[in-house]
């Protein structure tokens, strides 16, 4: 195997990434709206929320998707009501920011060790990533009929592929 | 029996305490370290302490270990309730002073059998 097999064989894989995701999904938000997966998303996100891990694998897990995304994902993690209409900005950047969290912490668990994950950013529009950095994952779904993607990126040296 | 639950996410410390509630286990939050040492400080003394590890101000193994340092303290059962999935980081928790160890994403069911594995419910309150 060659040095950049090597390095590529550290990145998390698609599937992977896919199961850890379905399963914070059902776990917290239910099984009754399900997470579909789908071939491509074409959207401008409201909300992106991401995660670093830096360590033996340097790299960034990011989650966007639309306002009206973010309010359902709030909504069913708080266990509110669908048309409870009383959320502020600190519970949609608290509760999307407890996602990342969760998915990067998990997807660290798929990478070379040790390592460390950052407290979760969480911002209005697209996350933006290093120039060092190169996507390796993106899982494109649709969540209550929003758009929802979860990318992961990894430093340079160790992205040479992409799976999705 | 009461708890403290220690997270910077508001969402997680109510998801936390529903499952508490089914357990008939009351509870307190703080949003960091920092915060549940003051409640500890100030006279709050739970029977359990649920900790998340990434926190800003003062993180779950600093609190582990700045409560293991008091001998008032030493009969409070610590749980880290947490993301950090890495061998040498449950490693670190658990010779810092942690009891247990949950990993998110976990269920109602995983906090029940980690209890009861401490001795703090009896088995089958959940059901």
């Amino acid at each position: 195997m060659s040095a950049e097999q090597v390095a590529a064989a550290a990145n998390p894989r698609a599937d992977d990434v896919r199961t850890l995701t379905h399963q914070v999904w059902t776990t917290y938000l239910g099984e009754r709206v399900p997470l579909l997966f789908v071939e491509d998303n074409t959207f401008v996100p409201d909300w992106s929320a991401s995660v670093t891990i830096r360590g033996a694998w340097d790299g960034m897990v990011s989650l966007e998707t639309t306002r009206a995304g973010a309010q359902g994902l709030t909504r069913a993690l708080l266990g509110l009501d669908a048309d409870a209409d009383d959320l502020a900005d600190s519970d949609l950047v608290d509760a999307v920011g407890e996602l990342v969290n969760m998915l990067g912490g998990n997807v660290k668990g798929l990478v070379p060790g040790p390592s460390r994950l950052s407290l979760p950013l969480v911002a209005a529009g697209r996350f933006a990533h290093g120039s060092q950095q190169a996507r390796v994952v993106r899982l494109c779904s649709s969540w209550a009929g929003e758009p929802l993607d979860v990318t992961v990126h990894a430093g340079r040296a160790k992205a040479t592929r992409e799976h999705r | 029996m009461h708890a403290l639950i220690i997270d910077d996410s508001r969402a997680m410390r109510m998801i936390l305490r529903r499952i508490l509630d089914e357990l008939g286990i009351g509870a307190t939050e703080a949003a960091h370290g920092a915060e549940a040492l003051g409640l500890l400080s100030a006279g709050l003394h739970p029977d359990l302490c649920l900790v998340d590890w990434n926190m800003p101000v003062m993180d779950g193994c600093t609190f582990v270990s700045e409560v293991r340092k008091v001998r008032e303290w030493r009969d409070i059962t610590l749980m880290m309730v947490t993301t950090e999935s890495e061998h040498s980081q449950i490693v670190r928790a658990l010779a810092a002073g942690a009891h247990e160890y949950v990993i998110k994403p976990f269920t109602a069911d995983a906090i029940q059998d980690k209890l009861e594995l401490l001795g703090l419910v009896e088995a089958g309150v959940l059901s």
